[in-house]
C-alpha cells in the first residue's frame, strides 16, 4: 500500500505537470526534425561522376569495369600514362581517380588456367571520393571474375593522412560532447538547484544587481566548465590515436596560429553553452525540469555538430550559427587550413550570443513570474 | 511622532488564477486581487505588525516592500526610496526574513556572513567588526565554521536572522517570524526582534498570531482581503482584548462569524 502510494505520487507528479510531459515528448520531436533535416542534407541526389583513370597495360576487364560504372549512370575516361610522376601527381591532386596498371599478358589468365602470375594494381587516394569509389567498383568487378590473379591496392594517402581525416571529422564532435557535459554538470546544480532550494531568492533580496547575479553565475561556471572540458579534451587528444590504432601525433605539424584559434573557439563556445544552460535553469522550476530541457538542448547541439561532418563546404554563413560555427572552423583548422577572420568573427558572434543570454537571464531574474511563479 | 520610515501608498497587486485554481474555487475569475489599495506608515524604532488571516495579502505586501515583486499600482517608500523606482536602494535599507529564503547548506555561517556582507557592499573592516559582535551576541561564534546543513534548527534560525541584518539595515521586514518554529527557536526570534527594536531599528512583521502582536508590536494594521480594516496602536485597536476585537471586526466587515 505504501509502495503503491509512493509510486502513484511519482506518476501524479509527472502526468499532472504539462511541462514535464512536454519535456518527455520534446526529444522525440527534436530527433525527428533533426534527423529528417540531416537525412535530406546527406541523401541529396549525387552528382554524376566522370572517372578519369590512367591505364597502364591492357585487359578486357576494363570493359567490365566500364560497364559497371556506366550501369550506375557514371562515365569513365581511360587516359594513357605518358609520365608516371605526372599521373601520380594528378591522382594526389584529385584530378584523376586512379592509376590502373595491368601486368604484361594479364589476360592470359583467361585462356591458360595454369597461369597465376597476373597482377593488377590500383593506385588511388582513399580520401578522394572518386578515387575510393573507383577502387570499390573495380575491386568488386575483378573479385566477381574470380580468376587467379592478384589485385594490389596502392593507397597514396599515408596513415597520418587517414588519421588526420578521421580526427578532423570526429574531434569537433567530441569537443562539443565534452564541453556540453562539463557545462551541464556544474550549471544545472548551481542555477536550477539554487532556485529550487530558495537560496537564489536570498541573493535577490540583496542590493546586488540582477545582471551581476547573472554574470556572477555564468563567468565562474564557464571557467569551471572550461577546466572540465580541457581535461576531457586533453584526455581524448592523447588517448584517441592509440585507441584508433593510429600511430600519429595528429595535432603535430599545425601552426601556432591554429592552436591559438582553436583555443579561442573553445573559449567562446564554453560560456555560450553555460549561458544557455543557465538561462534554461533560471526558467525551470526544478533541477528535474531543467535537466529535461537541457537534454533536449544537448541532442540539438550534438546533432548540429554532427551535421557539420555530413555537409562538406558549408558557406561562410555558418559564422552566424552558434555552435556550428565553432565546429566547422575547428574542422577546417584540423584540416590544416587557417580560417583566421572566420574564426575570429565566430568567436565574436558566440560572445555576442552569450551577452544576449546574460541579458535574457537578467530579465528572468527580475521577473516575479519566473522567480516566484506569480 | 517620530520619523516616518516606511510609507505604503495605495499598494495594489493582482495575480492570475490558474485553470486548476479556478476549478477548485469554482470561479470563472482569471485574476485575484491579493492587495487592494493598502496604505500604512511605520516609524523609526517601532515594531509594526500586519495582522490578518491566511490569504489576506500580508506576505504579498511584505514582498512588495522587499522589492521581490512589483506593485501593479501604488508605491511604497522605505527611507524615502521608492520600491518601484529605486529597488536597489530599498534593498540596501532593508533586511528581509521569510521561511522561503534559505541559506546554502554547503557553506559555513562565517562564509555566508562575509558573502552577504559583500552583496550589500559592506566595507571589509566594518563587516568583520559586525561579525564579531553579532556572532558573540547570538552565540554563533562557536558554530562559525560548521556547515549550515549541520546546524540545529535554532542555530540555523539565528544565523539566518544575523545574516539578514549583515548590512545594518534601518528597516527589518519579517514574514511570519515564528511560523513553524518550536517554542525555543520562536523565543530566539522574539528576543531578537526586541533586541533590534532596542537598537533603534524599525520592524515590520506579518503574523496571524495574536500573542505575538500583543507581545511585540507598537502599532498594528489588520488586513482582510487585501484591504486595511483597522490601524492604530494596540490600545486603539484592541480595547482590552485583541482577539475579540479582531473577530468583531471580521464579523462587521464580512458578515460572517467564525
Amino acid at each position: 500500500m505504501k509502495l503503491w502510494s509512493l509510486m502513484r505520487k511519482e506518476f501524479h507528479r509527472f502526468f499532472h505537470d504539462p511541462r514535464l510531459i512536454v519535456t518527455m515528448l520534446l526529444p522525440g520531436i527534436v530527433i525527428f526534425l533533426l534527423y529528417t533535416f540531416v537525412g535530406e542534407a546527406v541523401h541529396t541526389e549525387p552528382e554524376k561522376q566522370n572517372y578519369k583513370v590512367f591505364l597502364q597495360g591492357e585487359s578486357v576487364t576494363t570493359a567490365y569495369i566500364q560497364a559497371a560504372i556506366e550501369a550506375n549512370g557514371d562515365t569513365v575516361e581511360w587516359l594513357p600514362v605518358e609520365n608516371e610522376a605526372d599521373a601520380g601527381a594528378a591522382v594526389e591532386a584529385g584530378e584523376a581517380a586512379a592509376i590502373m596498371t595491368f601486368s604484361t599478358h594479364f589476360d592470359d589468365v583467361f585462356t591458360d588456367l595454369t597461369k597465376t602470375d597476373g597482377t593488377v594494381s590500383i593506385l588511388y587516394d582513399p580520401l578522394n571520393e572518386a578515387g575510393s569509389s573507383f577502387y570499390a567498383i573495380s575491386n568488386a568487378v575483378l573479385q566477381k571474375i574470380g580468376m587467379k590473379f592478384s589485385i594490389q591496392a596502392v593507397s597514396i594517402a599515408s596513415e597520418e593522412h587517414i588519421g588526420r581525416e578521421v580526427m578532423q571529422q570526429i574531434l569537433p564532435f567530441i569537443i562539443v560532447c565534452f564541453v556540453f557535459s562539463a557545462c551541464m554538470s556544474v550549471t544545472l546544480e548551481s542555477v536550477a538547484g539554487e532556485k529550487e532550494r530558495g537560496t537564489l531568492s536570498t541573493i535577490l533580496v540583496t542590493s546586488a544587481k540582477r545582471s551581476q547575479i547573472a554574470l556572477g553565475k555564468i563567468v565562474p561556471l564557464a571557467c569551471i566548465s572550461m577546466l572540465g572540458a580541457l581535461s576531457s579534451f586533453l584526455g581524448v587528444v592523447f588517448s584517441m590515436p592509440k585507441l584508433m590504432g593510429i600511430s600519429v601525433n595528429f595535432l603535430g605539424g599545425y601552426q601556432v596560429g591554429s592552436y591559438f584559434l582553436l583555443l579561442l573557439l573553445i573559449i567562446s563556445f564554453v560560456p555560450l553553452i553555460v549561458a544557455l544552460i543557465s538561462t534554461i535553469s533560471t526558467a525551470a522550476r526544478s533541477v528535474k525540469e531543467a535537466s529535461a530541457y537541457t537534454s533536449v538542448l544537448m541532442i540539438l547541439v550534438m546533432v548540429i555538430s554532427l551535421v557539420a561532418a555530413f555537409l562538406p563546404a558549408i558557406g561562410d554563413w555558418v559564422i552566424a550559427i552558434p555552435v556550428l560555427n565553432a565546429v566547422v572552423f575547428t574542422q577546417e583548422l584540423l584540416a590544416g587550413a587557417l580560417p583566421v577572420w572566420q574564426s575570429l568573427v565566430s568567436v565574436g558572434v558566440n560572445l555576442l550570443y552569450t551577452a544576449a543570454l546574460v541579458f535574457v537571464m537578467t530579465k528572468m531574474l527580475s521577473s516575479e513570474k519566473i522567480m516566484f511563479g506569480k | 511622532m517620530s520619523e516616518e520610515i516606511v510609507r505604503a501608498e495605495a499598494l495594489k497587486k493582482t495575480f492570475t488564477l490558474s485553470k486548476k485554481q479556478q476549478k477548485i474555487e469554482k470561479t470563472g475569475e482569471t485574476r485575484r486581487i491579493a492587495v487592494n489599495g493598502l496604505s500604512f506608515s511605520a516609524y523609526r524604532g517601532e515594531i509594526y505588525g500586519l495582522l490578518g488571516p491566511n490569504g489576506a495579502g500580508k506576505t504579498t505586501t511584505l514582498r512588495m516592500l522587499a522589492t521581490l515583486i512589483r506593485p501593479d499600482a501604488g508605491d511604497a517608500f522605505i527611507c524615502g526610496h521608492s520600491v518601484v523606482k529605486d529597488p536597489a536602494k530599498v534593498r540596501d535599507e532593508i533586511g528581509f526574513m521569510t521561511s522561503e529564503l534559505k541559506l546554502e547548506g554547503f557553506f559555513t555561517p562565517d562564509y555566508l556572513f562575509d558573502f552577504f556582507g559583500a552583496m550589500h557592499g559592506v566595507e571589509k573592516g566594518v563587516l568583520q567588526q559586525r561579525k564579531r559582535e553579532l556572532f558573540a551576541k547570538f552565540g554563533i561564534d562557536q558554530f562559525a565554521e560548521v556547515q549550515v546543513k549541520n546546524l540545529s534548527t535554532g542555530m540555523l534560525q539565528k544565523v539566518s536572522l544575523v545574516i539578514s541584518i549583515v548590512h545594518d539595515p534601518s528597516v527589518v521586514i519579517f514574514d511570519e517570524p515564528t511560523n513553524g518554529l518550536d517554542v525555543l527557536t520562536a523565543k530566539v526570534v522574539t528576543d531578537f526582534l526586541a533586541e533590534l527594536k532596542a537598537m533603534g531599528k524599525s520592524i515590520i512583521l506579518s503574523t496571524h498570531i495574536f500573542s505575538l502582536v500583543e507581545k511585540l508590536c507598537d502599532r498594528v494594521g489588520i488586513i482582510f482581503d487585501g484591504k486595511m480594516a483597522a490601524e492604530g496602536t494596540l490600545e486603539e485597536i484592541a480595547k482590552g482584548d485583541l482577539e475579540t476585537s479582531f473577530f468583531n471586526l471580521y464579523h462587521a466587515l464580512k458578515g460572517e462569524t467564525v
